[in-house]
C-alpha cells in the first residue's frame, strides 16, 4: 500500500532572487561600481536618453552599458557609437531581468574599472518591478505620450524606483499630461521619490538627471562601509 | 508573460530538494500563490505541463492555493482584504494601509511516497 508524505518545502520562489541580488549588490560596492537598472514601457526613450546621460558623464567617469532585449542588437549598435563600453543581453523571451542574468550581463561587460554601470531592461512596466538586479538604484522613464495615469495602472513599478524621469516634454502640448498632477500621483506611492522632466531630443533637464546620477555615484563609489540604499 | 521562466525554476527547485531529499516519486506539488502576486495561476497551470516534461515532476499534479490579499490600516489597526475592500479600510475608511500578505510565492509542499 502507498504511503502518503507531505514534505513541507515553504521555500520563496523570489527568495532566491533577493538573495543573490543582495549579494551581487554588496560586491559592486566592493568594486565600486554603481549599478543603475533603467526601466520603461518600449520606446519611452531609454536608449536615446542613455546617450545623452553618456555625452553629459563621460569625461568624469568609466561608463558601460547592458542593453538587455530580447533579440536585437540595434540598441547596442546606437550606444557603441558613443564611444561607451557596451554589451547587448538576449533575454530571449524573458520579460525582465533577474540577479542572476544581471551578474551573467556585468561579467560579460567587466566591471573593473566601470564607475557606472547602466541596464537598459526589457520594455515593460510590470515584470521588471518584480525582480531585484542587484542596482545600487532603480530609475525609470515615464514619456508623456503615455500619459500622466501611469502610476494608477503600474504602482509597483512607481513605488520601487529612486527616480522618475519624465521624457519627452518638448511634446507636451500636443498630449493632456498634467507634470502636477503626475507628481502627486507618483509621491502618494512613494513619498521622497526623484521625479525629473527632460526631453531626451533637445537635451532639457538632463543637466539636473546628470546632477542627480552623478550624485548617487559618488556616494556609492566613496564611503566603502555603508550601503546608499 | 514571465510564468515561463518561474515554473522552470520552481521545477528545478523541487527536484534538488526530491534528490537531496530521497524522494523519488512526487504525487502533488502544493504552491501558495498571493492573491496581489505577479504570478498569475492559471498561466502557471498552463504552462506547467509543457514545463515538466522529461523532468522527475512529469506525472506530478499541480495545486495552487491562492492566499488572500491582507492589509492592517495605518489608523485603527484592522485587518482586512484589500482586494475585497478596494484598500480603504472598512471600519475608518482611510486609505493607504499597510500589506501584510498576498504577494507571495511559494513553494508550500510536496505529497510525496
Ligand atoms: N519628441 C521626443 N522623442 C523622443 C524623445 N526621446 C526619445 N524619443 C523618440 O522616441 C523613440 C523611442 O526612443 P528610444 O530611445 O529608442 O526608446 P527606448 O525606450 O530605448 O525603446 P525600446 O528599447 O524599444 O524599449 C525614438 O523615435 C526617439 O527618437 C524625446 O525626448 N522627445
Ligand atoms: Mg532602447
Ligand atoms: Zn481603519
Amino acid at each position: 500500500m502507498d504511503t502518503y508524505k507531505i514534505i513541507e518545502i515553504k521555500e520563496s520562489v523570489f527568495e532566491d532572487n533577493n538573495q543573490r541580488a543582495e549579494l551581487l549588490r554588496s560586491e559592486l560596492k566592493k568594486e565600486r561600481t554603481f549599478l543603475l537598472n533603467l526601466m520603461s514601457s518600449p520606446g519611452s526613450g531609454k536608449t536615446t536618453t542613455l546617450v545623452r546621460t553618456i555625452y553629459a558623464l563621460k569625461d568624469e567617469m568609466a561608463i558601460g552599458i547592458m542593453e538587455a532585449d530580447i533579440d536585437s542588437d540595434v540598441d547596442a549598435r546606437t550606444i557603441s557609437k558613443t564611444g561607451a563600453k557596451v554589451i547587448q543581453l538576449h533575454t530571449g523571451g524573458m520579460c525582465h531581468l533577474d540577479a542572476e542574468m544581471t551578474r551573467q550581463g556585468l561579467e560579460g561587460l567587466g566591471t573593473q574599472g566601470i564607475d557606472l554601470a547602466i541596464l537598459e531592461n526589457v520594455g515593460n512596466l510590470v515584470c521588471p518591478a518584480e525582480f531585484d538586479t542587484g542596482a545600487s538604484k532603480n530609475a525609470m522613464i515615464l514619456s508623456v505620450p503615455e500619459g500622466d495615469d501611469k502610476p494608477l495602472k503600474y504602482p509597483l513599478m512607481f513605488s520601487i524606483v529612486d527616480v522618475v524621469l519624465v521624457n519627452k516634454i518638448d511634446a507636451m502640448e500636443f498630449f493632456d499630461f498634467n507634470l502636477d498632477v503626475l507628481k502627486e500621483r507618483v509621491s502618494k506611492l512613494n513619498p521622497g521619490i526623484k521625479v525629473i522632466p527632460i526631453s531626451a531630443k533637445t537635451g532639457e533637464g538632463i543637466d539636473q538627471w546628470a546632477d542627480w546620477l552623478r550624485g548617487e555615484v559618488k556616494m556609492w563609489n566613496n564611503n566603502s562601509d555603508c550601503r546608499s540604499l | 508573460m514571465h510564468e515561463m521562466g518561474i515554473v522552470i525554476k520552481v521545477v528545478k527547485t523541487v527536484e534538488d530538494f526530491a534528490r537531496n531529499n530521497g524522494v523519488t516519486r512526487i504525487d502533488t506539488l502544493v504552491l501558495q500563490i498571493g492573491a496581489l502576486s505577479p504570478v498569475i495561476p492559471r498561466y502557471v497551470e498552463s504552462c506547467y505541463p509543457m514545463v515538466v516534461k522529461n523532468t522527475r515532476l512529469e506525472d506530478t499534479r499541480l495545486q495552487i492555493d491562492v492566499l488572500p490579499a491582507m492589509a492592517r490600516c495605518r489608523a485603527c489597526r484592522e485587518v482586512f482584504d484589500v482586494l475585497e475592500h478596494k484598500s480603504s479600510c472598512p471600519v475608518c475608511h482611510s486609505g493607504n494601509p499597510e500589506m501584510i500578505s498576498g504577494n507571495e510565492f511559494m513553494i508550500k509542499e510536496i505529497v510525496a511516497f
